[in-house]
């Protein structure tokens, strides 16, 4: 009896230490990274149920228009530096799945369109969506960072930029795409307008992000959004293996954005979707006209639970 | 944030790494005295690196006018701005002797916020202060080119000099030649949140990896000398990389020996000496060229130091600007600095030879001492020079350069001069 009362009083005080720090975090913290708090690592409650449906990503609106929303309430990115971002307030969510393919469907309202990344003062609109790699359930008892993954907590991150949506339609945006009167010294378009063979293989190896093989700097990448991983802030890589589509348009401050890929991928780093699994999911926008990319962002703190019929 | 000590500031600062020095440091010395802007320098650094799409307005090296010349324009008027923009920051440097430590605090001590701590004291939750500079600034690298400050005088009512004379010139303008300055505590490294940027431990030398950046610009924004520079066409930011494969030797030119930079090196006016320093500022190498003037005679000051981010250029500052102006842009050290320079010692005239006789980088410098042959005085102290032999050596101990003070001169015979 003494013993359950020893016991009970432990979890009490560390339960109140726990509250001590949580309340004093934000006082004491001038750090790069705030301290994780328990209720981050407490999922909201109302799942986003991905319905079983007969559709392709040709009438994936009217699949859609079947399924009910999930609203993710979004907020300031003030978790670590650099922080920023929270000129967004909600994302609505939706999803289905016919077997192969599972689809989710992301609105959120932007009055302005940047589709652009080419001057300094120009960032893109963007919108990612983030599992956990492995099935989990999450509690404080048994964490999962809902930043940004962790040490041997890997999470799948699917990229959607709406420049890389542009390019899809438009081809890759080269520097004349803003500056159309400008002069260029050497080119290494694939066909370019000084035939200088040597140079024009030598200035491969001179460009940067190309050379580096980066798919922010690819022409032709193919897709509109980027499969990648994380292990917390700072680590984000984009996959070898890229998996994910999807489909935006902007219409009337609202962005409509569509991101799909087959439910089992041959990739190991790869959220694996199946029919009746349960998950968790996390989300955040970008907002190009405020300046928003890396930490600056509109985030969903906490993991939202995420339901596959 | 970890404490680290600034020897420029004489203080220890907050920045987010460890002090964790490289083992030799790529540094330069810069005679702003010798400059004529020609702009070789800046067009080594374009047809080497910055010549393709989406770097026509990058210039990793670039010459400005000062006082109101800059690229991106006005860059340190506005880093200067924000830095005064708080009213906790006196920016003083205490510079008696008491403040002064031969090694740990040669300047002095500076009292004011760095821009890392002025990003904490603002609560900005970003690592410096900083603004990215918008397409606009970065247009008329050459803006205000040879613009002077005039005299500041009423010239309908008084009379305006008819020249201008030391220790000040009335009317003033002078070349600031800046690349990245490598920094010891570079700010675009601390900015950047995915840790793109990184300086390497063998020669200091800093650069963004290509695979890791993801265009994020908050090294742009951070830097407060605007030397990253993001590039549209690939959507990722680049910057000076000190020529890297010339400093490991892998230049045939120089057959395996560390080669100076291409800026450094193509140097019409001799104006830059570039080389690897001790990174061990505690103990500074007396017989390297380069450490010997920054760290022993003080004849070479850092730019801007109290940025905080420890930069690795070093000028030896112009001798007719305004004190006060130069004091801000290099320190309290100018007086002393060009006081030796304006008479320089036997030593200092011996080193100021070796600039640009090389591409090959010098660790090593000896004299050997030979006839006075002239004096006079300058400021009213005697100026002596003596018809010195100077010798520059490679690291690996190879004599790669062996010229005389006195650059020896023949006399025609007086019967071969044609007079009308």
């Amino acid at each position: 009896m003494l013993k359950d009362l020893f016991c009970i009083s432990k979890v009490f005080a560390s339960v109140l230490v726990a509250l001590f720090f949580i309340h004093t975090g934000n006082v004491m913290s001038q750090g790069l990274e705030k301290e994780m708090s328990l209720e981050e690592n407490i999922p909201t409650k109302d799942p986003l149920v991905v319905k079983r449906i007969n559709s392709s990503i040709d009438d994936a609106e009217k699949a859609f228009g079947q399924v009910d929303p999930l609203k993710i309430e979004l907020q300031i990115q003030d978790l670590a530096f650099p922080n920023g971002g929270g000129s967004v307030a909600e994302l609505e969510v939706r999803g289905f799945h016919n077997g192969e393919t599972i689809f989710f469907n992301l609105i959120w309202s932007d009055s302005t369109k940047n589709e652009k990344s080419i001057t300094h003062a120009q960032f893109r609109d963007a919108v990612g969506l983030m599992f956990p790699i492995e099935i989990v359930k999450i509690s404080p008892e048994t964490p999962y960072s809902p930043r940004m993954g962790d040490r041997g907590k890997p999470v799948n991150i699917w990229h959607w930029k709406a420049d890389w949506e542009k390019e899809l339609a438009t081809g890759y945006a080269h520097m004349e795409d803003e500056y159309p009167n400008m002069f260029t010294d050497f080119d290494f378009n694939p066909e370019p307008k000084q035939i200088q063979n040597e140079l024009y293989n030598s200035t491969a190896l001179m460009s940067g992000g190309i050379a580096a093989g980066s798919l922010l700097s690819k022409a032709n990448r193919g897709s509109s959004v980027e499969d990648l991983n994380a292990i917390g802030f700072g680590t984000l890589t984009a996959q070898t293996h890229q998996d994910v589509k999807g489909k935006g348009s902007w219409v009337d401050g609202k962005w409509n954005v569509v991101v799909y890929r087959p439910m089992k991928t041959s990739d190991e780093f790869d959220t694996q979707f199946e029919p009746g699994m349960e998950t968790y999911f996390n989300t955040a926008v970008w907002d190009g006209e405020e300046g928003d990319r890396n930490g600056l962002k509109s985030i969903s703190v906490r993991w939202r639970p995420l339901k596959i019929e | 944030m970890t404490l680290v000590h600034n020897w420029h500031l004489g203080r220890t600062m907050e920045y987010p790494f460890f002090e964790s020095r490289p083992k030799q440091q790529f540094a330069a010395v810069f005679n702003i005295n010798r400059c004529i802007a020609c702009q070789t320098c800046t067009m080594a650094h374009k047809s080497t690196w910055t010549y393709s799409k989406g770097q026509e307005y990058m210039w990793w090296n670039n010459v400005e006018t000062k006082p109101y010349g800059g690229y991106p324009q006005q860059w340190d008027h506005k880093i200067l701005q924000l830095l005064w923009d708080n009213g906790n920051n006196p920016m003083e440097w205490y510079t008696s002797s008491e403040d002064k430590k031969e090694t740990t605090a040669p300047y002095g001590l500076y009292n004011g916020d760095t821009i890392f701590e002025l990003a904490q004291t603002k609560g900005l939750n970003q690592m410096a202060v900083g603004y990215i500079p918008d397409d606009k600034e970065w247009r008329f690298p050459n803006i205000y080119e040879d613009t002077a400050a005039s005299e500041k005088v009423n010239y309908e009512t008084q009379a305006v000099s008819e020249y201008s004379e030391l220790p000040e010139h009335k009317r003033w303008f002078f070349y600031l030649q800046r690349l990245c300055n490598h920094c010891t505590y570079p700010a675009c490294l601390a900015a950047c949140p995915r840790k793109a940027i990184y300086k390497r431990k063998e020669d200091g030398i800093v650069l963004i990896d290509q695979k890791r950046c993801r265009g994020y610009r908050k090294c742009v924004e951070q830097c407060p000398y605007k030397k990253p520079m993001y590039r549209g066409e690939t959507r990722m930011s680049e910057k000076c990389i000190a020529c890297f494969p010339r400093v490991e030797g892998k230049d045939p030119l120089t057959k395996g020996r560390r080669m100076e930079a291409r800026c450094m090196a193509a140097c019409v006016g001799k104006i830059r000496l570039n080389g690897l320093i001790t990174g061990d500022y505690k103990k500074p190498d007396p017989n390297n060229p380069i450490d010997w003037m920054v760290r022993i005679h003080k004849v070479a000051l850092p730019l801007y130091p109290q940025f905080g981010t420890e930069p690795n250029i070093y000028y030896i500052p112009p001798r007719w600007a305004p004190r006060n102006y130069l004091r801000q842009m290099f320190g309290p050290g100018v007086d002393e600095a060009i006081e030796k320079y304006e008479r320089p010692s036997r030593k200092l005239l011996a080193v100021l030879q070796l600039f640009r006789t090389t591409q090959t980088m010098m660790s090593r410098f000896e004299i050997e001492n030979g006839k006075k042959i002239y004096e006079t005085e300058v400021n009213g102290k005697k100026f002596e020079v003596y018809d010195d032999i100077v010798t520059g050596y490679a690291e690996d101990g190879t004599e790669v350069v062996r010229i005389k003070v006195e650059e020896p001169t023949w006399e025609s015979d007086e019967k071969r001069m044609i007079t009308y």
